[in-house]
């Protein structure tokens, strides 16, 4: 039973403070802070205890959502209520952080207090709590042109013309009483993450991609929803379909509401989504990857004279050259004593520094366009060079956005309402694959 | 404090300012500021009309209803009006906010109000009343009693949403009366897969506890690797026979009682779930319940979990942490998914590291030690740490590997990084221990590294170690002690205790090189800071150099300090854990958390399986079943009560029939007088006072509690003793949205048992499709005299076509036949005012029907009028503001195609009903329907 709920901002301001069972002080919030900030490291505990209060924590959109508990609740339910308290208040207030939250107290106290009765968790589902929600969500949204350059286009591709703004999906999804808002649309993303290790021969140790489909509804009483994956799409090692290559994945799993019975044979799913966000179907697949991965490295490290140390990199970038990698961001870890850097890149849009905090040299490329190669040179001043601080050099590790691209091949085909909804209802479909973890070892 | 323009705003007539004010009020209470003084001005507002207001009104009232009691009670009767509203929405409202108002004077009202309630037509409204419970019970826990009436009241309760809430209120108000599950259990096992998530999470652990208390351990017979095919345990036979009446077939020593198997093969589905909560939930439960065999299945599960966030990935391999250590045999499949990811956060890494080190085994050790190597080059010091740590555990568990640990830990030695050269002293140390004599060279190499190494735990680790092996090192081990001698001052204090250590063990085997160096260093020590050092000068000198004064203990001197000392077991912190029940609190804390219940032990031999029994004069001695048999004799016409009724009983059966009889002569009579008659008790109830529960309470079981008709499928006789009812229960049909759900009932009234029912060669319209009811299983036996209650989900495609279908049972095939009435076609939508309008206006022309009609006599009022609508289709109300309209809304369970219903009442007993409808056919049915049942 949760006895009281709370939401910080990161730097600890009180944003949202309800008290369910009032058998809790009310300085648990500062205690709760106090702790919180006390610990180094770079995620305090999940479950911390202070006297017989126990504090159960998430972190999302920057700020810390917060139960606490005095008895022995499931750890589980309460860190899953959490994660749904955030998921309902992004969308019942378009987007998750702190300004979103301080406009929207009231409608969030609402939420909780109809999500919790007396710390007993009553209910989540959007579709019933529509039904009591009264509050109007309050949402600032300056228009900008960063948003059209930015990451999040929307489009599928064969309808390069039609973008949205990113911003359109996070607006709140009740906002049928003012009616400038209500338009009716549905977004459906294709978000991939890909984990991937290299040994130093170059050779693909391991790889995984995990995917999702997710699906934003606007519509306020949707029909259903048809969507239509690659014909190719097949599951398990056993199974493959089609002529073309095969968009393989190990393991698929799907949302309740998903209906199956044309999956089968068209790889259709049918659902009737409610508002706001879901995750449709999850699926991932390890070990084999269907092209090859979407960087290489040649790294050269020499030791050069005095206490210098040379170290050559050379990145490719293996997508289809319509692709393009953004915000790509490549980590050298280099020996403990370096102390300065110099540095020769290919244009001048790309930085690269050291981080002395982490020994390790950061290197910046905003766009980096497929079939592309890089290069880069950098020269580290090591006091006391040795042959073994060349071994503290690697490995290095990679972080990037693949817009418009999905490792393992997926795709919608399309998406239909049945029947079609009166009034106008757009579709927006994207795709991305994000960097989990991806490291090459040197 | 000036909040006199918020008390303005509060005061003016206009909503909008009212609403402002209450926000700002709110938000006060949001961020912890005390806002108690506008407690008069606000609570004048208790009864506002504005929806948006009231709920603020309501948020307020609960915070500051404590410290304002007087002022409080103001409220109380405009909650004990919205009881009574017609809408049930506002009924379990009301409740809510009543029963948060924590003032003990009104202790009585609450009792009444969660008693009624808890018979209230609605599930919604019973769900409320669960809730309420516990809040009753912690301002009052003298109520006690009467709560756990009607928690037991409530447990009886065929409907899932109430479920889940009563389970939570027994939870907190009673875990100890697990008698009041007995009778309960089959059906919570059943119903658990409709239940919503939260509540599983609940009735999950509930059923472990009570799992724990009433069935044999699945495992009793393991003693070694073979019991599990063993044949013995004859004893254990006969007590089984006894248990289990209907004995299977086939005999194995140790037989699972059926109730038990019901439970693990309920929750299994469940592994699926999108909420992790209830997947740990089944995850445990399995882990405490199942035979070792079948616990397996958990594994995959829970890896799936470890994609979520990182914090579910946290207390999923704590979990995960402690299952290793007792089946590792689970997890080793999934190895890889454990191995560690360069952006998980530290305390994810140390858990997968933990995770790792408990499955490794002689298979697996090469590939994950090469996975180690590369972990070392983390810039991550405390994961480096551990994983340095966790080679150590490698190496003492497996002894194959051993020496390849040692060696690879030995070149970190060489490593740049002190704190990697520091830990890998603190586990070679560790290693060592075990086998000195081959290491000295090990020895040898680490006495060098004294020079460089500063980590004070490392050179203490470095310098035991030469103390204790000095025999393997004699030449290096006295240059060590000078060397010491001379930074001695500036050591720190374990460094300083090592020192003293190293030179008492080096005086008593070498003491020709080391008398003065030892004596020097006892000097030194004698004059230190610390007294703790002090101390241990003192006592190793009397110990150690023989005077006159020294006893006879100087002679043990050599044995006290160079005993052979026993090696060190690396062990994983999360060796004990599993006495805590996994997915608590408790068993993550690693401590009892407050109100943690202890996961009992199995019994030794099992409680009677037959209290689970639904049977007749069990369900009259329980007592929980409201008084239906009472009015059986005298043919009182009454709906059939399916929702607050759980006995299956013969006797019920046959009241059920009497009821029919009559419903097929004159089905719109009897009808209207249970009607009538519901409204007449509620105008009663309202009128007494409230001492007189007993009377009320059976004025309220008159009420129909919720007329849900059943039909008959198979008659007794066409049926050869197999009876099969069904009835529209208007729950949502969970595997499939479009499917209307039909609660079937089948009775038994043969001698013998009927096995295997089950679906067959159903004769559709095309897109019409059924979904049966999982088979109930081949090991399933309806026994004589016994009836069992399964839901099938049809999808009629928005039309009355009825679903034929034939219905087996192991001996015999009847054909069948399932017509819906359109009133059933639809499931309630939830709209506002403002959306009924809107979606009115869409559906206009010939998608509108309108007909006027004279109200019925008995039909006049709202009340009346609502009831009558809901109880012939399933619509729910829409809220109103003329007086002089109901309106009603619903969609078709296949296309979702809204349906709008509209009673415009008029002057003299004269009435408009439109509905408005996209499919004309259903619309134009509905309107017949509605027609008629206004109209007697």
């Amino acid at each position: 039973m949760i006895s009281q709920v709370f939401i910080l901002s990161s730097k600890g301001d009180h944003l949202i403070y309800k008290d369910y069972r009032g058998e809790a002080d009310k300085d648990a919030v500062s205690i709760f802070y106090e702790m919180v900030t006390a610990l180094s490291g770079d995620q305090p505990p999940v479950v911390m205890s202070h006297k017989d209060l126990n504090f159960i924590h998430v972190r999302q959109g920057g700020l810390y959502w917060v139960a606490s508990t005095k008895t022995d609740a499931s750890p589980f339910t309460i860190i899953e209520f959490l994660n749904r308290l955030a998921a309902l208040t992004k969308d019942y207030c378009g987007s998750l952080c702190e300004k979103s939250v301080r406009m929207n107290f009231a409608l969030i106290y609402e939420l909780l207090d109809e999500m919790v009765d007396y710390g007993y968790i009553q209910t989540t589902s959007t579709d019933i709590l529509k039904n009591f929600i009264q509050t109007e969500a309050v949402t600032s949204k300056p228009f900008s042109l960063f948003d059209l350059s930015n990451v999040g286009l929307f489009g599928a591709e064969t309808q390069q013309s039609k973008v949205a703004p990113s911003a359109a999906a996070t607006r709140p999804i009740m906002s049928h009483r003012s009616e400038q808002g209500g338009k009716n649309e549905i977004f459906v993303d294709v978000v991939e993450r890909i984990s991937v290790v290299i040994g130093s021969n170059g050779v693909l140790m391991k790889a995984d991609v995990e995917g999702e489909i997710r699906v934003k509804c606007y519509l306020p009483t949707c029909s259903e929803m048809r969507i239509g994956l690659n014909e190719e799409f097949s599951i398990g090692k056993s199974q493959l379909r089609g002529y073309g290559m095969a968009v393989r994945v190990d393991e698929c799993s799907f949302h309740q509401a998903v209906k199956l019975d044309e999956f089968d044979t068209y790889r259709i799913l049918k659902v009737c989504p409610s508002q706001g966000e879901q995750t449709l179907m999850q699926y991932q697949l390890s070990d084999e990857l269907p092209c090859a991965p979407p960087f290489r490295l040649f790294p050269t490290v020499e030791k050069d004279y005095g206490n210098r140390l040379l170290i050559f990199l050379k990145l490719r970038c293996d997508l289809p050259p319509k692709s393009t990698a953004l915000n790509v961001s490549v980590t050298v870890p280099v020996p403990k004593s370096s102390l300065s850097l110099s540095q020769e890149l290919s244009s001048p849009d790309q930085t690269a520094d050291l981080q002395l905090k982490n020994k390790a040299i950061l290197w910046s490329i905003p766009r980096f366009p497929g079939g592309a190669q890089l290069s880069a040179l950098f020269k580290v001043e090591v006091p006391g060079l040795s042959s073994a601080s060349l071994l503290e050099v690697g490995p290095v590790s990679m972080s990037f956005e693949l817009p418009k691209h999905t490792c393992t091949g997926l795709q919608i085909r399309f998406l239909r309402l049945s029947p079609t909804h009166p009034g106008l209802s757009q579709r927006w479909v994207r795709y991305v694959t994000h960097s989990d973890s991806y490291t090459i070892r040197i | 404090m000036g909040h006199d323009d918020l008390k303005e705003m509060l005061d003016s007539n206009k909503d909008s300012l009212k609403l402002e004010a209450m926000k700002r009020i709110v938000a006060m209470i949001a961020r912890g500021k005390n806002a108690s003084d506008l407690f008069p001005a606000v609570v004048k507002n208790v009864a506002c009309k504005n929806i948006e207001v009231k709920k603020l009104v309501y948020v307020y009232l609960v915070r500051y209803a404590e410290e304002q009691q007087d002022l409080a009670l103001l409220s109380i009767s405009t909650f004990q009006r919205g009881l009574k509203d017609p809408n049930q929405l506002i009924r379990a409202s009301a409740l809510r906010v009543l029963s948060s108002i924590r003032v003990t004077i009104i202790v009585p009202i609450m009792m009444l109000a969660i008693k009624e309630a808890a018979s209230d037509m609605s599930p919604y409204v019973r769900k409320t009343a669960a809730h309420a419970i516990p809040k009753l019970y912690s301002l009052d826990p003298e109520q006690k009693d009467q709560l756990i009436e009607v928690i037991e009241k409530l447990l009886a309760d065929k409907t899932t949403l109430v479920a889940g809430s009563v389970v939570m209120a027994f939870e907190e108000v009673c875990p100890e009366r697990i008698d009041l599950i007995h009778k309960n259990y089959r059906k919570l096992c059943n119903l658990l897969i409709d239940v919503e998530e939260w509540g599983q999470v609940v009735i999950i652990n509930m059923l472990t506890r009570y799992a724990r208390t009433q069935f044999l351990n699945p495992n009793i017979n393991e003693g070694g690797e073979k019991a599990f095919y063993g044949s013995d345990d004859e004893d254990d036979d006969d007590e089984e026979k006894k248990a289990e009446a209907a004995a299977l077939a086939k005999r194995k020593p140790y037989v699972m009682d059926p109730d038990h198997r019901l439970l693990l093969r309920n929750t299994k589905p469940l592994l699926q779930s999108r909420n992790a909560a209830v997947v740990m939930a089944v995850a445990q439960l399995y882990f405490h319940l199942a035979p070792k065999a079948e616990v397996g299945v958990i594994a995959k599960a829970l890896v799936r979990l470890m994609r979520s966030h990182s914090e579910v990935q946290y207390v999923v391999l704590q979990n995960v942490a402690t299952m290793t250590i007792k089946r590792r045999g689970m997890f080793e499949p999934y190895l890889k998914s454990f191995y560690i990811r360069s952006t998980d956060p530290t305390q994810i890494k140390i858990l997968k590291l933990e995770v790792l080190t408990n499955l490794a085994n002689e298979t697996n050790i090469s590939t994950i030690l090469r996975e180690f190597q590369t972990y070392i080059k983390s810039m991550d010091k405390d994961f480096v740490a551990a994983t340095i740590q966790a080679i150590g555990r490698c190496a003492t568990n497996i002894g194959e590997v051993r020496d390849t640990c040692l060696n690879g830990l030995v070149q970190l030695l060489s490593n740049r990084d002190e704190l990697v050269v520091a830990e890998s002293v603190v586990v070679i140390k560790k290693l060592l221990q075990m086998q000195p004599e081959q290491h000295s060279d090990i020895i040898k190499h680490m006495a060098k590294l004294t020079d460089n190494i500063q980590v004070p735990m490392a050179r203490a680790s470095i310098l035991w170690l030469i103390g204790e092996y000095c025999e393997h090192v004699p030449k290096i081990a006295p240059d060590v002690l000078r060397k010491m001698a001379k930074s001695f001052t500036n050591e720190e204090d374990i460094v300083k205790l090592q020192i003293l250590n190293l030179a008492a063990k080096l005086y008593l085997t070498n003491s020709k090189q080391t008398k003065l160096l030892t004596q020097y260093v006892l000097n030194l020590a004698k004059y230190d800071q610390n007294y703790d050092i002090r101390d241990r000068a003192r006592f190793i000198r009397q110990l150690i150099v023989p005077t006159d004064k020294s006893g006879a203990l100087s002679k043990y001197a050599k044995k006290l300090f160079l005993a052979l000392k026993p090696a060190p077991v690396l062990e994983s912190p999360f060796k004990d854990r599993d006495h805590f029940q996994l997915g608590s609190l408790s068993h993550l804390l690693n401590a009892k958390a407050g109100g943690y219940q202890e996961l009992p032990d199995w019994p030794e031999s099992a409680p009677d399986p037959s209290v689970r029994n639904v049977e007749v004069k069990d369900s009259v001695r329980a007592g929980g079943t409201v008084t239906l048999r009472g009015r059986a004799p005298g043919g009182q016409a009454c709906g059939v009560f399916l929702s607050s009724d759980q006995s299956s009983g013969e006797e019920q059966k046959r009241n059920r029939k009497v009821v029919k009889e009559r419903r097929s002569g004159s089905e719109s009579e009897s009808e209207e007088e249970s009607e009538s008659e519901s409204s007449e008790s509620e105008s009663e109830s309202e009128e007494e006072s409230e001492s007189d529960t007993d009377i009320k309470k059976k004025k309220k079981t008159i009420a129909p509690s919720s007329s849900v008709r059943m039909y008959e499928l198979l008659h007794r006789i066409t049926g050869e003793g197999l009876a099969v009812e069904y009835c529209f229960s208007r729950q949502p049909f969970s595997p499939d949205p479009h499917m209307v759900a039909v609660q079937i009932q089948f009775t038994n009234n043969t001698s013998s048992e009927t096995k295997s029912l089950h679906i067959e060669d159903p004769k559709l319209q095309s897109g019409m499709r059924i979904k049966e009811f999982p088979e109930i299983g081949q090991d399933f036996l309806l026994p004589a005299g016994e009836s069992v209650n399964v839901v099938m989900g049809i999808d009629f495609c928005d039309s009355t076509q009825a679903a034929n279908f034939q219905l087996c049972t192991h001996t015999r095939k009847f054909f069948v036949s399932i017509q819906p009435p359109v009133g059933e076609l639809m499931v309630p939508a939830f709209l506002t005012e403002n959306e009924f309008k809107k979606e009115q206006g869409q559906l206009m022309g010939m998608n509108e029907i309108s007909e006027k009609l004279n109200l019925g006599e008995k039909c006049q009022s709202d009340h009346a009028i609502v009831e009558r609508v809901t109880a012939k289709a399933n619509l729910s109300r829409v809220p109103c503001g003329s007086e002089k309209e109901n309106r009603f809304a619903g969609k078709t369970v296949s296309s979702g195609s809204l349906v709008l219903v509209t009673v415009a009442r008029k002057e003299g007993g004269g009435a408009q009903l439109t509905v408005n409808c996209e499919k004309m056919v259903i619309g134009t049915m509905l309107v017949k329907d509605i027609l008629q049942a206004l109209t007697q």
